[in-house]
């Protein structure tokens, strides 16, 4: 269309140039047949370009029945994704190959919820509840962008969404810290180990996988007893053909794996069970800066990003404007409080104002988060 | 074309000082509709160069990602002033304030406007108002960081000078009343003997439809100001969701305004190319009729499709599908009137002069921004491309690449009329190809990158959006040469180019029957006219 409208044009300019034609050679100046052509055609094109534009709409508005559903909350500048397990996390964590509904709330200004990959947006209002569904086919980390205005951080309220294998997700979800699960984690209670092998001091069917890394173990082979190092090779030894040696106490009840675990899958399993079953707690004053969404504007790392860092931020001097001026002050426990209650009253100087009020935070979360706050 | 070889006109017309005041008050305080014209012009022009600046400023900051020049509160406040300068400022009174009161008059061979004094308020009203917005930026919590559109909770809530910006757009909305009331009287009362309606040039009829939009829309834009001011100061909660209010009425209220706004924009510049086209291919108009009932169908419908603002804002889909409908309704006025001007121009005898220059790269840009408008409208693809640089992009090709263009090419059409001096028509066109190439580079890889997925207000942006944004600022700097050497070109010939006659460019309608600058009081005596506005042969400058 653009093509033509060009094409015709020069070739009009060049045909009709006055050197060539230095008279017009008609002065027609209408032809009932041609404008009516050049009125319905269009038309046509346009109004078939609404009704498939209108289907696309209706298809990314009518939500598969098995979508799962997730709530997200965005607020000035970062977003909260609740599950249905309860579970909260910054990152939109997805099942791959599962429809997912995302109910979209904001808590402060208009946000719009923006992941291109999926080619899919729809605004975050306060007050009121929009949706907006996809489906994750690969594997991966998208893009999500906050895509209405909303101020100072409205460049870095970016996310992700982090689709992982269904198996992945299913652990994950009912996990109560932020640490992506180790993948032989999965794998251990893929093929069902659990169910015989703990990670505490507990004795269940088998012996608990707790330190197994080359712990001192007596085993039973062959009706001799022997102790060995349980290091590597003993570990896939026991794995694949478990009944050679017994640890004593336990019944030879394993069943063999032999064949049935792909030697990709071994690594990561006996990665797991060497390095990777220490599970680090996460402090929760430290989740409370997430969930608060403190962490958007605030690092722990001592860079500046839209509000000062908080590495080393108890009793630390700073020059702060209270009432138009400009005071150094302090920030012990009683200024850390204030700074959460009510951030507008003390601004950090060179910073600028335009942090919320952290309403739906209550007076004891907002004790821990102070707390925290002392040991960065 | 008596005065074709001299060097300076044989009279100064409107330009000599008369009347009670000398000097600059001869200027502020007259009520001679090309004074005025002027007035608004130059002031234009200024708030053009200066958001341009800023336009260049924020091209420069997005040129690598992270801080470059400025922060990101500075970038905030700078893409806000972009918008409301060049949309209030510059592109709203652009054409029909400037050259529709230059030129409305002396077309329908009227001696002034019907409200003369009225008009010189409309003027002051646009000064106090831009005075305003000025003083917004050094007042108060510092300059507004809302963006042009003043969204509701964020614009309510921001401790940015919103308020006075708000009450700042007001007083600019009454401008732009009060002047839309003046051209629709003086063109049903004052066309003078012969002049049917039938009759009227093109671009008086853009002009009495632009007209009723301003004056029928601009109240809501009145309206949904006062009520964020209202809320600002004393906290009614009209769009607060956590008093019962609702944050989306405020989105149909400014919509409701600024979506009409883009056809008052962008209807007289559309105007300005029917008169170009038929003068400098040497025939008349194809399809007069369609191109005034495109020219009402436009104004009418386009202020139905407000909601094509709002897909994934939250309202209804039945409200979606709606304003998708409508929105796809108001395309086809204006393809017509794009075949209408390429039918002009078949079987012509078409010279290439600065002015046609402008007028043709106004249907290609134009074109490219209504296509992709075509994309924006369709429901399912803007729910992928809304608020993000595909639309930045998509506007300027409309508004810049369409309006801007169709100014500039008014500028070289109609100054030589007002001045009596012709500017250098190599410069011009040189300056022109610097332009044309220019926007092309901009907008064009902001639209690429905007369908990548980067989002529009970003001060910051992912390293994989890094090339195309340093393509798009080298555009930049292009455009600005081009700019620049334009507006030379245009102010050396304005005052220091050689005379041109009454009628340079053999135009058919009335103002070229006047000499060059036009007589104080405009005709000798109450012109008659006697054949249509683009009949060159009748009016005997063929």
């Amino acid at each position: 269309m653009l093509l033509g409208i060009a094409a015709t044009m020069v070739y009009f300019v060049i045909r009709y140039n006055r050197k060539r034609c230095p008279e017009p050679t008609s002065q027609k100046d209408d032809n009932l047949w041609l404008e009516l052509t050049w009125t319905i055609i269009p038309t046509i094109i346009v109004m078939a370009m609404f009704w498939f534009g209108w289907e696309g709409y209706l298809s990314l508005r009518r939500v598969p029945d098995n979508a799962m559903e997730v709530n997200c909350s965005a607020r000035m500048w970062s977003w909260l994704f609740t599950y249905e397990s309860g579970k909260t996390s910054d990152k939109l964590y997805v099942p791959v190959g599962r429809p997912v509904k995302v109910i979209l709330t904001a808590k402060d200004v208009v946000h719009s919820f923006y992941v291109p990959a999926f080619r899919i947006k729809r605004d975050c209002v306060p007050g009121m509840e929009t949706y907006a569904w996809f489906v994750a086919e690969e594997a991966g980390s998208y893009n999500i962008f906050c895509a209405e205005y909303c101020g100072v951080g409205h460049a870095a309220m970016i996310t992700t969404v982090e689709a992982v294998p269904k198996e992945e997700f299913d652990v994950w979800v009912q996990h109560n810290t932020e640490v992506l699960v180790h993948p032989g984690k999965i794998l251990f209670e893929k093929y069902l180990c659990t169910g015989c092998h703990v990670f505490d001091d507990q004795k269940r069917i088998g012996p608990s996988m707790k330190d197994i890394k080359d712990r001192q173990v007596v085993v039973v082979t062959d009706g001799q007893e022997r102790t060995i190092s349980s290091d590597r090779d003993y570990i896939i030894r026991s794995i694949l053909n478990p009944n050679a040696d017994i640890v004593k106490g336990f019944p030879p009840a394993m069943p063999a794996y032999e064949g049935g675990i792909p030697e990709e899958e071994m690594e990561q399993i006996l990665d797991f069970l060497m390095n990777g079953n220490k599970e680090q707690p996460v402090l929760p004053g430290a989740q409370l800066l997430e969930k608060g969404g403190c962490s958007a504007c605030h690092s722990t790392d001592g860079s500046r990003q839209i509000g000062p860092s908080l590495k080393g931020v108890f009793n630390r001097q700073v020059t702060v404007k209270k009432d138009g001026r400009e005071v150094t002050i302090t920030s012990d426990h009683a200024y850390l409080e204030r700074a959460i209650r009510k951030p507008k009253a003390e601004i950090v100087a060179g910073f600028p104002p335009v942090m919320q009020i952290m309403g739906e935070l209550s007076d004891a979360e907002i004790e821990t988060i102070v707390e925290y706050l002392q040991t960065l | 074309m008596a005065n074709a070889t001299t060097h300076t006109p044989a009279n100064r017309g409107f330009l000599e000082k008369s009347g009670r005041y000398g000097g600059i008050f001869s200027w502020i305080f007259s009520t001679d509709h090309k004074r005025i014209g002027l007035l608004y012009f130059w002031c234009i022009v200024a708030f053009f160069l200066i958001g341009s600046l800023l336009g260049a400023l924020i091209r420069l900051e997005l040129f690598a990602p992270g801080r470059t020049i400025m922060g990101a509160q500075t970038y905030n406040a700078a893409f806000t002033l972009h918008g409301v300068i060049m949309i209030f400022l510059f592109i709203i009174p652009s054409v029909p304030a400037a050259f529709g009161n230059m030129i409305l008059p002396l077309q329908l061979g009227a001696r002034d406007v019907s409200f003369p004094r009225l008009n010189l308020f409309s003027w002051w009203l646009y000064v106090i108002g831009a005075a305003m917005a000025v003083t917004a930026l050094f007042t108060g919590g510092g300059p507004p960081d809302t963006g042009w559109t003043f969204y509701v909770p964020y614009s309510v809530g921001t401790t940015a000078n919103v308020s006075l910006a708000a009450i700042a757009v007001f007083i600019l909305g009454f401008s732009s009343i009060l002047t839309g009331l003046n051209f629709i009287t003086t063109i049903h009362r004052l066309r003078t003997k012969g002049l049917g309606w039938g009759r009227l040039p093109l671009f008086v009829w853009t002009l009495y439809a632009t007209a009723w939009i301003q004056l029928l829309a601009t109240p809501i834009l009145g309206i949904t100001v006062v009520l964020l001011f209202v809320e600002r100061v004393l906290g009614t909660g009209l769009f607060d969701p956590s008093l019962g209010g609702d944050p989306i009425m405020f989105q149909h209220l400014f919509w409701i305004y600024s979506h009409p706004a883009v056809y008052i924009m962008v209807l007289p510049a559309m105007g300005v190319i029917s008169e170009i086209i038929p003068v400098f291919a040497r025939k008349p108009a194809f399809g007069y009729k369609a191109m005034v009932i495109s020219s009402l169908a436009i104004a009418f419908a386009g202020s139905l499709v407000w909601a094509h603002h709002m897909y994934t804002s939250g309202m209804s889909d039945t409200a979606v599908m709606i304003f998708s409908l409508l929105t796809f309704l108001v395309a086809i006025p204006s393809a017509i009137k794009v075949f209408n001007w390429l039918a002009t121009m078949y079987k012509g005898s078409i010279l290439l002069d600065p002015p046609m220059l402008y007028a043709l790269s106004f249907i290609l840009l134009f074109s490219i921004g209504g296509l992709t408008g075509l994309v924006l409208g369709s429901a399912a693809t803007d729910v992928s491309v809304h608020d993000t640089h595909f639309v930045v992009g998509h506007f300027h090709y409309t508004m810049f690449g369409g309006t801007g263009m169709a100014f500039f090419g008014a500028m070289h059409y109609w100054l030589p009329k007002i001045y009596g001096r012709m500017y250098n028509k190599k410069i011009a066109t040189i300056a022109w190809v610097t332009i044309f190439v220019g926007i092309n580079v901009v907008y064009m890889s902001m639209m690429v990158v905007g369908v990548q997925g980067m989002p529009r207000r970003y001060y910051d942006y992912l390293p994989e959006f890094t090339a195309l944004n340093r393509v798009s600022t080298c555009g930049a700097w292009v455009l600005v040469t081009g700019l620049l050497m334009m507006f030379v070109n245009i102010f050396y010939g304005t005052f220091r180019g050689k005379s041109v006659g009454s009628n340079p460019w053999g135009g058919a309608t009335l103002e070229w029957t006047v000499s060059s600058p036009p007589p104080p009081e405009n005709f000798e005596e109450e012109p008659v006219v006697t054949h249509g506005p683009y009949d060159f042969k009748k009016a005997g400058v063929v």
